[in-house]
């Protein structure tokens, strides 16, 4: 596996964004599936007269486990403790991959199957066993193809959405040796067939949790491939990583998430598979890891805890205009789309994450469909004040002094002009060098775009000619009394009372 | 070192929350209001559904023509072996099914045995109308893999156990899994093991069973 795209470079917008944009074979299939699940989704949901107030009840109950997360997570843990589980708190993700490593090397693990878990990419816990000398394979199709393809997932809920079924034939030719096919049914056999034999040597199996019930302490679990349930069954060891954000008070509240999440998230009534799994299966370990890695500090934040709420669905990355066109790379860390972009400056910083609030248009087209009503488009403004005024790529050197010019020259119109005119013989100049010549971040702008040189007059040098034209016209006719020929005022007066 | 990373995640939760306005505890929704169909319209209602995400419903008067339709099934899709959950509606349906092809769950019972398997019989605690779900509880990782390792699971349920959707049986799944003494898990199934994880195309049967089969006495 590669560790090119792993680490969140300095400004990964900037970077990623336009190797998305002229990667045909990306975007593309991103663009698509993401359109192809929107429309799904909104049938789905259109359907239905309550979902109105299912999005208002999952809001206020996510909104209330998040004001009461410390109870909840001591509630929690005392119920699944009950219950044969070993629970086990983490700050960061450095400290949850040591956990899992401490386990692993407790029962002799050589090899993990992995349930899908974007905790688990969070931590990058596949570099961890793999410096380890552990076996770990991703089990969801999705991500076994990523893996495979030494990629990081694009999507939180289908992560090989930038693939289409020629790559995905193409990288399971040269890395598992099958003939080529381009056929999905074959393709997905050609997994089946791969995994099942990993299902059952494996020393321990991974798991995510989509709801962390409190009352009863239990872990929701939902999935489409089954590969969660032989994942978590199979192995004698069981570990289930847990962000904190995942309580949920009460098990009476779980239907109305399950319903929401099915829908939103993969266009189903509900998922093949729902597990509520009680603790330890009997005669095997369960280890429960409950990770912080920067929620807190989240959660610090009055205008941007709500993000907490947030259950994965993943909606918010398919109605995106920017993720369908760019895709989920071009975020530069775990989490893309516009859920993405208010949640990693807060979990890696500002400093390095602080252009993702500005890759968005502000339509609001998330925080629409957001099946729990994450102010998306709040937040990202919010970040932006935050990063224009704290250290952050949108605050450097150049763009402060940018701005500031921008402002000066805003302000009177004889400043405007001069900048207007400045501004066209820029231009004009920048035309002459070869592209080739570019500095970076005007290449970035020029490789597939067009920098005509402004053109004509501007609209105020016309519109004061016209103005000076009325003027004599009317002083003229002050004069004369009578219109000659060649006044435009009388044209046009004339045309006007030619007209039917 | 981690009661120490859960004191400060714990301290740092309860500083931040200092500011959170209070907030009231939320009543459970509805979700679906109860409309009180009949048993008719329910088992029509489950058959559409579970047919919608491919799954088959064979429907049997009496136990006795349950375990004929068994039969005939497992002649026509040539299970050779048969691994069942040993319960009371199991050991049932699968009376006639002679010794030697049948095995019942038992404690450490080897998964690659179990993955030679034609076919998983497993018992549904309820089945509910609308989305066409089973909803199975495994106490133990043998019944749990019962449900996802055979390449097709067969479950059975009677006309009782039908409820109209989830809010309607969730009183009851709430009532057992809050047992303290409870392992294991409750699995909703609806419908086989399928996936769209390539160019958003569905497809039956990844890792878990690519049929579902569920007799309804
Ligand atoms: S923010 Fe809302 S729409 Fe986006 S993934 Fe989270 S729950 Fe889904």
């Amino acid at each position: 596996m590669t560790t090119e795209n792993l680490h969140l470079e300095g400004a990964p917008f900037l970077k990623e964004q336009n190797r998305g944009l002229y990667e045909p074979a990306g975007p593309k299939a991103t663009y698509e599936a993401a359109v192809r699940s929107t429309e799904n989704n909104r049938e789905i949901t259109d359907a239905i007269p309550y979902w109105q107030d299912w999005r208002n009840a999952a809001e206020q109950i996510k909104t209330f486990a998040v004001a009461n997360l410390d109870k909840l997570l001591v509630q929690f843990e005392q119920n699944i403790t009950a219950r044969g589980a070993t629970v086990l708190w983490a700050e960061t993700a450095e400290e949850a991959n040591r956990l899992v490593l401490d386990i692993a090397r407790r029962h002799n693990v050589k090899t993990v199957v992995k349930g899908k878990s974007m905790v688990s990419e969070e931590m990058e816990l596949n570099h961890a066993f793999q410096s380890a000398g552990i076996r770990a394979m991703e089990t969801d199709l999705g991500e076994y193809i990523v893996q495979l393809a030494g990629q990081r997932p694009t999507h939180i809920v289908t992560p090989a959405l930038h693939l289409s079924a020629e790559d995905v034939g193409k990288l399971f030719e040269e890395k598992l040796g099958e003939p080529f096919s381009a056929e999905h049914e074959h393709l997905t056999n050609i997994a089946r067939r791969h995994l099942r034999e990993e299902y059952l040597k494996a020393d321990m199996g991974m798991s995510g949790c989509n709801f962390a019930v409190a009352d009863t302490g239990t872990l929701a679990v939902v999935e489409n491939e089954g590969n969660v349930g032989l994942s978590t069954s199979t192995p004698p060891v069981h570990v289930a990583l847990v962000g904190i954000e995942k309580m949920l008070p009460s098990i009476d509240y779980l239907p109305v998430f399950l319903n929401l999440l099915a829908r939103v998230g993969t266009g189903q009534k509900l998922t093949s598979y729902t597990h509520l799994i009680h603790g330890a299966t009997p005669g095997k370990e369960l280890y429960v890891i409950l990770l912080d890695n920067g929620r807190t500090k989240i959660l610090q934040d009055p205008a941007a805890r709500k993000a907490l709420t947030c259950i994965r669905c993943g909606m918010c990355l398919n109605v995106c205009p920017v993720y369908r066109r760019v895709g989920g790379w071009a975020y530069g860390w775990v989490y893309p789309g516009p859920i993405g972009s208010i949640i990693t400056p807060h979990l890696v910083g500002l400093k390095q994450a602080g252009t993702l609030p500005f890759a968005s248009s502000l339509c609001g087209a998330c925080s629409e469909v957001c099946p729990v009503k994450v102010d998306i488009s709040h937040q990202l403004v919010h970040l932006r004040h935050r990063a224009v005024n704290e250290p952050s790529p949108a605050n450097s050197l150049i763009d402060r002094i940018t701005w500031n010019v921008w402002a000066w020259a805003m302000c009177g119109p004889v400043r405007y002009s001069l900048a207007a005119w400045a501004m066209r013989v820029g231009m004009r100049i920048i035309g002459l060098v070869p592209r080739s010549l570019h500095v970076d971040k005007l290449r970035a702008w020029t490789r597939g775009r067009e920098l005509p040189p402004l053109s004509g007059p501007a609209f105020r040098t016309r519109w004061m000619r016209r103005r000076t034209d009325r003027k004599v016209a009317e002083l003229r006719k002050d004069v004369c009394g009578s219109c000659c020929a060649a006044c435009g005022l009388a044209k046009q007066k004339k045309n006007e009372s030619n007209r039917p | 070192m981690t009661t120490t990373s859960r004191e400060n995640i714990l301290a740092r939760v309860r500083t931040a929350l200092q500011t959170h306005p209070p907030v009231e505890r939320p009543p459970a929704p509805e979700v679906w209001p109860s409309t009180g169909p009949t048993t008719e319209q329910l088992v029509e209602q489950f058959t559409c559904e579970l047919e919608a995400v491919s799954g088959e419903l064979i429907r049997c008067g009496s136990m006795a023509e349950a375990r004929r339709k068994l039969a005939e099934l497992a002649e026509r899709s040539d299970w050779r072996t048969l691994g069942a959950v040993d319960c009371r509606l199991c050991r049932e349906l699968a009376a006639d099914v002679p010794a030697e092809r049948i095995t019942w769950t038992h404690d450490g019972w080897d998964a690659n045995e179990m993955a030679e398997l034609s076919v998983g019989l497993v018992a549904a605690e309820m089945l509910l109308a609308d989305t066409g779900t089973c909803v199975v509880a495994n106490d133990t990782a043998e019944q749990r893999l019962m449900c996802y390792l055979p390449p097709a699971c067969v479950v059975v349920a009677t006309v009782e156990q039908l409820v109209e959707h989830m809010p309607a049986g969730w009183a009851e799944i709430a009532r057992r899994t809050a047992q303290p003494d409870r392992r294991g898990e409750f699995v909703l199934i609806t419908g086989p093991s399928r996936t769209a994880d390539i160019e958003k195309i569905l497809i039956l049967g990844v890792h878990g069973p690519k049929q579902l089969v569920v007799v309804l006495i």
